[in-house]
């Protein structure tokens, strides 16, 4: 568990590096909203031509941002498909008939059989997938053969609106993706906090004390990589007792689960004690005015931030208002 | 045959394997009684690796082992029930606070082998045993494990091991953190469960001193490799191994000193102050 | 009257059995003190009770004149800090240069001032180079290393090192002592808790604690010199010691004259 990092900060030196991460956050929010605002799919595609300008000008490698996408694929694809199968406006794009029978069932099988063999090339996994389900639609649509047992069919249609709708609402995501993306990425966590804990300071009035708030925030960010390494060698001192968590059945298995919480609770509780000590050796006294090591400054490129933002924002509104009268 | 390490390596690409320290080809064999190992090296030395390769916790990049008849590879074999190892070997973690979670002493030492389907009453008396075992009374039965000193716990958490009745017991410094008497009782107990039970005993530790003074047999870990096997008294003549790797007991280090600056001629491979002080009494007339 | 003055401390954390009795401890600026005591003898609790962590239920903490009460105790910790066991959980700042900084932050140290201290103090304890270091990058003895660094940055001048080698492997536990060595012989106070004789023995003075009472304190050599001290108090005295304390006849001088240069060697 050597250099566990939390977050998907990469330290770097392009531009957004450089600017403050209270812009950086607020920025991000309403370049949010102004996509959200957006309802038709030629300005999606502006805005994330725009989005990619900004990589381009942040130095940012598009690899990385494509590998921040890879925990919500599954949503994009849902999403995509979703709007395909469902909307039902505009002109007819395609229409046929799919028919599953056994010859086509066959294909597929052989299909999949392919894939599987061709997956443990893993690095074109994903295109791999997109392939055989192209590839078993297509068969399904396209192969009859006589003689063939067919067991049902089904039509298969879509729409102009449902493709574009489908493109409109994967681009809105991939923006807002690739916004936040850049949030994090250039932004280290502790940064992170400390903006947020910036921005949320007028809440002091209401009594919310977000100096505190920053310190809870940042010491968790410290413990999770230890915590978690604690957990796992928990897990193996309660497997090397036979817990398998593996092997067994579902009411051993709830008993090796609370083997394994209360050492973790307790062990963090130790571990909590001890570091208020710590914290206190060191006169730390909640609620005590503190100076600070990092401190946030502005810059010409906060400016230039909040410039392109209110912008766009502005645009979006009056794209979605209608003040241009189309 | 106990277990057997074939040319083992376990190698890291990926993130997700470096929970332990390298180790390359190593071969070993650890016989399924009456043996007392000492498994000696630095930090990142790959001693906890080898250690938990013994429990199946984790498992060869390349190579193979075979515990107790089990061929255990790469690859996880389905028919092999990696349990069943683990009731055959021991593993005791460096902190009891990893495996304590039982409202009383009895319970948690219950646990073990509850887990390998033993009745409740035949666990309770291997349970009972245990404890007795490491030289804890009835009266710590109904005790909350949490509240023992750590030399207690330590105690209970080896209980909880000896309860599922291993083969072979391995143990991962268990007595780093204790004063030299408290490592003394430790040791001794150890020693004594050795020759109760007849069972091989793997200790892992950092201290030279206990390893010539108690140890029939030595392995040497060095950065992922095995250097040395063998009796401690032959690894502690091999000076020029010793003095690039490890370190002297005590005891020869006193010697030696004197030896060079008294220019005398003391064997000085003895292992205890009072074999010191007869070996200096014999050559001092 | 010492620099620091332990006055008839008591303490007990459940009112029935004490694990401090009536604590008499003086000591000068300079010193080195080693705590010498078997598992639960209370040394770490004495430790606790000298930076205010712990409130005695009688008995008066006097440090440099100025006695630890509840209201004092800020400007207290401003003269002493310590070192805990357990590297992991003292770490505060989520990068090495955070964790220097915390301290400071709450003494209300300015930035300008801040930055050069880290610097500075970081190099001291060649940590330098690991300034953007998480704390999952570095080894045990690094972090004890940064611990001491946050303190020192503090401008505490006495350091308390509660068994901070205890969780360290033979090497790392060297290197720390050289470290202590060399703070002592800057000026700082040191105050070592442990149970390993054989760093006690690099101290001046020695204080041996048994079951929550002073058992012994004196000069630590001249201590060393009986061992029936040590057994009483379930300690080992190392080899070198064992054997001069048993070599009483004459002829032998110069052994024990030998094994005695041997010991403060290290």
């Amino acid at each position: 568990m050597k250099g566990i990092v939390i977050g998907q900060y990469v330290p770097g030196k392009g531009f957004f590096y450089r600017v403050d991460p209270r812009t950086k956050i607020v920025a991000v929010l309403f370049l949010m909203i102004g996509t959200f605002l957006l309802n038709d799919i030629y300005q999606v595609i502006g805005a994330l031509l725009l989005t990619f300008i900004l990589l381009v000008i942040g130095k940012i490698s598009f690899i990385k941002v494509m590998k921040g996408l890879k925990p919500i694929l599954i949503l994009l694809i849902f999403t995509f498909v979703f709007q395909i199968l469902l909307n039902k406006e505009g002109a007819l794009v395609l229409d046929s008939n799919l028919n599953i029978s056994l010859i086509n069932i066959a294909f597929v099988i052989g299909l999949f059989i392919v894939w599987r063999l061709l997956a443990k090339f893993k690095k074109f996994n994903f295109l791999l997938f997109i392939a055989f389900i192209v590839g078993s639609i297509f068969l399904f649509a396209n192969v009859t053969i006589s003689g063939d047992y067919l067991f049902t069919s089904f039509n298969f249609r879509i729409y102009e609106k449902g493709i574009e709708m489908s493109i409109f609402v994967v681009l809105r995501l991939l923006i807002i993706i690739t916004l936040s993306t850049i949030l994090t990425l250039t932004t280290k966590p502790t940064d992170l906090t400390q903006g947020l804990e910036s921005l949320l300071r007028p809440l002091k009035k209401i009594g919310f004390n977000s100096d505190d708030f920053a310190l809870i925030i940042s010491i968790s960010l410290r413990y999770i990589p230890t915590i978690f390494d604690e957990a796992n060698k928990i897990m193996q001192a309660q497997a090397s007792r036979g817990a398998d968590f593996s092997e067994g059945k579902l009411k051993d298995k709830l008993k090796q689960v609370i083997s394994l919480l209360i050492p973790m609770f307790i062990i963090a509780f130790m571990r909590s004690e001890e570091l208020a000590d710590a914290m206190g050796s060191r006169n730390f006294i909640p609620g005590k005015p503190r100076t600070r090591l990092h401190i946030l400054e502005y810059s010409y490129r906060d400016v230039l931030v909040s410039m392109f933002t209110v912008a766009f924002f502005t645009i979006a509104l009056l794209l979605r208002i209608n003040v241009l009268g189309y | 045959m106990g277990i057997r390490f074939n040319e083992v390596s376990y190698t890291y690409n990926s993130f997700s394997d470096m929970e332990a320290s390298a180790i390359y080809k190593i071969s070993l064999d650890i016989k399924e009684k009456d043996e007392f190992i000492a498994l000696v090296g630095h930090t990142g030395s790959g001693k906890t690796t080898l250690a938990k390769h013994m429990n199946a916790l984790i498992f060869p990049t390349s190579g193979y082992m075979e515990i107790f008849g089990k061929k255990i590879e790469h690859k996880r074999n389905k028919k092999i029930k990696y349990n069943d190892i683990r009731q055959n070997v021991g593993l005791v973690f460096q902190f009891p606070e990893y495996q304590l979670f039982e409202e009383t002493v009895l319970k948690d030492v219950m646990f073990g082998p509850m887990n390998f389907h033993i009745d409740k009453e035949e666990a309770k008396e291997l349970a009972m045993n245990a404890i007795r075992l490491v030289g804890l009374d009835e009266s710590y039965f109904e005790r909350n494990p949490y509240n023992l000193s750590g030399g207690e716990k330590k105690r209970v958490s080896i209980a909880g091991i000896l309860a599922m009745d291993p083969k072979i017991l391995v143990l991962d410094e268990p007595t780093s953190g204790l004063d030299p008497a408290g490592k003394r009782v430790l040791m001794e107990l150890f020693l004594n469960i050795h020759e109760t039970t007849n069972k091989t005993v793997v200790i892992i530790t950092h201290d030279m001193d206990l390893v010539y003074e108690y140890f029939n047999r030595v392995i040497v870990m060095n950065e992922g490799e095995k250097i040395y096997e063998g009796e401690p008294e032959k690894l502690f003549r091999n000076s020029a191994l010793i003095e690039e790797y490890l370190d002297y007991p005590n005891s020869i280090k006193v010697l030696k000193h004197l030896n060079k600056t008294l220019k005398l001629d003391l064997d000085v491979f003895k292992k205890t102050a009072d074999d010191v002080l007869a070996e200096i009494k014999k050559a001092v007339k | 009257m010492g620099y620091i003055t332990i006055k008839d401390l008591n303490f007990s954390y459940n009112r029935k059995q004490n694990v401090l009795n009536n604590i008499n401890v003086e000591i000068n600026k300079g010193d080195w003190v080693a705590v010498l005591g078997h598992n639960g003898s209370g040394k770490s609790t004495l430790a606790k009770a000298l930076v205010g962590l712990i409130e005695p239920q009688s008995g008066t903490i006097t440090i440099d004149g100025l006695e630890l009460t509840e209201e004092s105790a800020y400007d207290i910790r401003k003269k002493i800090g310590i070192v805990f066991q357990n590297p992991d959980n003292q770490f505060v700042g989520v990068t090495v240069r955070d964790d220097i900084a915390f301290g400071m932050e709450n003494l209300q140290v300015a930035r300008e001032e801040m930055i050069e201290r880290i610097l500075f103090y970081a190099d001291k304890v060649q940590m330098k180079n690991f300034l953007d270091k998480e704390p999952s990058q570095l080894s045990g003895g690094q972090k004890q290393r940064v611990a001491i660094a946050g303190i020192l940055a503090m401008k505490t001048d006495i350091i308390i090192f509660d068994e901070a080698t205890s969780m360290l492997d033979p090497s790392a536990r060297e290197e720390l002592m050289s470290y202590i060595k060399s703070l002592h012989d800057e000026g700082l106070t040191i105050i070592m808790i442990t149970h390993d004789i054989n760093e006690a023995l690099l101290a001046d003075k020695l204080l041996i604690l048994k079951e929550g009472e002073v058992f012994a304190q004196d000069d630590s050599r001249k201590l060393m010199r009986h061992k029936h001290l040590f057994v009483e108090s379930h300690l080992e005295l190392p080899v070198a010691l064992d054997v001069a304390n048993e070599l009483k006849d004459k002829k032998y001088d110069l052994i024990k004259e030998t094994l005695w240069a041997y010991v403060s060697m290290k």
